[in-house]
């Protein structure tokens, strides 16, 4: 009669020890393997650039005239030891919240603004703190309050390659804060009116950050957003205002790069 | 097996099942976390938020991947039966790390907005028509119900409760999860990486995963259960009585296409359902013990003689009658009512 020496697991039984030393191996190995690829995956991460809330700056607090472009830019009048005059930031709020209707009624006034400073290169966004202590109208007796609006500067028209971001995440609110991984909480910061930023693969005039408006110099048109994070070329007019390149995009154009 | 619902039936064999595996989570996430950061280069550090959740959507697509690949290599190697016992710890604890991942995901990328997070998840990417940039996110989202209801049902009440075949069925869930976390990652982070570390990893593990399976349908074509054929009265042809070994049983498949286990045992013949009725496991592949057919997959045991579990417990199976014609076993396919009586038959000398 024919015996079976094939050792037969049961749970509650003692291990036979046939079957001993390879579940030991097979635990072994399991808990090798997964320290490895831990290991292996978790040095092997992509650098996320160097953008970054400058918490180390301290509180920023700078006199400025704005700009609606819709996007609102400050153009620093008076800086200070870390934001000189002649700079030009952009705005947001807190969280995934642009500051387009806190800003509405200042366009081409001169104001107070205050709040914590994103750097990612040549790319400045300064996050305004809340209510008036953020923004609030500068006191003067009216002399320095007279402001001769930028000349903008009209660039041409180009076609360029590149990326839309949201200019908070990409300037360090988020590390990483680029790529289609990020590409939803971009379009949530895009509909929450966080500027837009293209990020060119080729500096243009000194600069690969350009602000990203319509055409018709309205926001960010809503086809847009289903290429956000994308490798594109699209086509627009370039305009610099102060220090900051603004992209009057036409999304009639837009071309997805492999 | 148990007479009432406890929480967890411990043993050593599970206390060393849950060792190693939480040594292999815990050593994953440990590298992952806190020494690779020393390893990389990078200026300034990933936020802890996505770092996180990276080691935790990483550890639980490789504990998918091991848990899937346990079913084809027991398929294809015996040995690894038994690692399917308290295979359920596993897709819990997997549960977990994928929840934990959801969590930071959620709690990072559609946090900080006026809108509900939630909402805000659904209606932030809506590129369906696309490939780059398509919402993987739904995948995600697809993936995590499924491991979740898996989790939810993993006890043996819910196994009672819906039965046996719809237990099983709700439970290949997994393929679903499964495939969708492919998806998920795929169209996610894949696209979105210059260093292909993880790329490599996560092709090879997917690759071995369905080698695996494919192995093993190509294994069980090959040496799988044979179907019996059929006599002029019925009855299924199984095999010679010495084909099968002391204590164990040879299965065959009947025409209605359920499988009935033939045991030997003392010189005696019986037949009961090759489906255990926990969670319809191959008794035929198990072992008699101490006169009990035990279960290769979690050790419920049944009589031969009448297909019910010892006192006080409650599990039957159907027996079928059989009869030893011309040296050659046959079966009768119409199975008996779970926990009948039939009496062995004696094989002659």
């Amino acid at each position: 009669m024919k015996t079976d020496t094939t050792p037969f697991f049961v749970g509650y039984f003692k291990v036979p020890k046939k079957l001993r030393k390879f579940l030991l191996s097979a635990g072994i190995l399991l808990v090798a393997c997964l320290t490895v690829f831990g290991l292996l995956i978790g040095s092997t991460q992509d650098d996320p650039g160097n953008g970054a809330f400058r918490f180390d700056y301290g509180r920023q607090t700078v006199t400025g005239v704005i700009e609606n472009l819709p996007y609102p830019l400050l153009h620093v009048t008076e800086g200070n030891d870390r934001i000189k005059a002649g700079e030009t930031l952009m705005l947001a709020a807190g969280g995934k919240m642009g500051v387009m209707a806190r800003t509405s009624g200042f366009s081409g006034q001169q104001i107070v603004a205050s709040g914590v400073l994103l750097e990612r290169g040549d790319l400045n966004m300064l996050q305004l703190r809340g209510g008036r202590q953020g923004l609030r109208m500068a006191e003067g007796d009216g002399t320095e309050m007279i402001w001769e609006p930028p000349v903008s500067e009209p660039l041409g028209r180009w076609r360029i390659a590149g990326e839309i971001c949201d200019g908070k995440c990409l300037a360090g609110a988020m590390r990483p804060g680029r790529g289609l991984a990020h590409k939803a909480c971009a379009n949530l910061c895009l509909i929450g009116d966080i500027p837009p930023v293209f990020v060119s693969s080729q500096p243009i005039e000194g600069t690969e950050y350009l602000m990203v408006v319509d055409k018709d110099g309205g926001p960010l048109p809503k086809a847009a957003y289903d290429y956000v994070a994308q490798f594109i070329s699209l086509e627009g007019e370039i305009e610099r205002h102060g220090d900051i390149l603004v992209l009057k995009m036409d999304a009639d154009t837009i071309e997805v790069l492999p | 097996m148990s007479v009432k619902y406890i929480p967890v039936q411990w043993n050593n064999n599970k206390y060393y099942y849950d060792a190693f595996m939480l040594a292999g989570v815990v050593g994953f996430l440990w590298f992952f976390l806190h020494v690779s950061p020393e390893v990389l280069s990078h200026e300034r550090p990933i936020n802890p938020q996505v770092h996180n959740a990276r080691a935790f959507g990483a550890c639980a697509f490789l504990m998918l991947s091991i848990i899937l690949a346990i079913g084809p290599l027991a398929r294809l190697d015996r040995r690894f039966m038994a690692l399917l016992y308290n295979r359920r710890h596993f897709g819990v604890m997997t549960a977990c790390v994928a929840m934990t991942h959801a969590g930071y995901i959620l709690n990072w990328y559609w946090a900080f907005s006026s809108s509900n997070k939630y909402e805000a998840l659904l209606f932030s990417n809506t590129s369906f028509g696309q490939f780059a940039g398509f919402p993987f996110e739904i995948f995600g989202i697809v993936a995590l119900i499924c491991l979740l209801v898996l989790a939810a049902t993993s006890h043996d009440f819910w196994l009672r409760f819906l039965g046996a075949p719809l237990w099983k069925r709700v439970h290949y869930l997994i393929y679903i999860a499964y495939i969708s976390v492919v998806a998920h990652v795929s169209l996610g982070i894949l696209q979105d990486q210059q260093n292909h570390v993880f790329t490599a990893i996560f092709l090879v593990s997917a690759i071995v995963v369905a080698g695996l399976h494919v192995l093993a349908v190509l294994h069980e074509r090959k040496a799988g259960d044979p179907a019996g054929a059929v006599n002029t009265e019925g009855w299924v042809t199984v095999c010679k009585p010495d084909d099968i070994v002391e204590a164990r049983a040879r299965i065959a498949v009947l025409p209605n296409g359920d499988r009935v286990a033939v045991f030997r045992l003392e010189g005696k013949l019986s037949a009961i359902s090759n489906a255990c009725s926990h969670q319809n496991g191959p008794l035929g592949e198990g072992k008699v013990i101490r006169c009990l057919v035990t279960c290769p997959w979690h050790g419920y045991q049944y009589r031969l003689t009448d297909g019910q579990s010892p006192a006080p417990f409650t599990e039957k199976i159907p027996t079928y009658r059989l009869a030893i014609q011309d040296g050659v076993i046959m079966v009768d396919p119409d199975a008996n009512p779970p926990g009948t009586y039939v009496e062995p038959v004696e094989i002659p000398s």
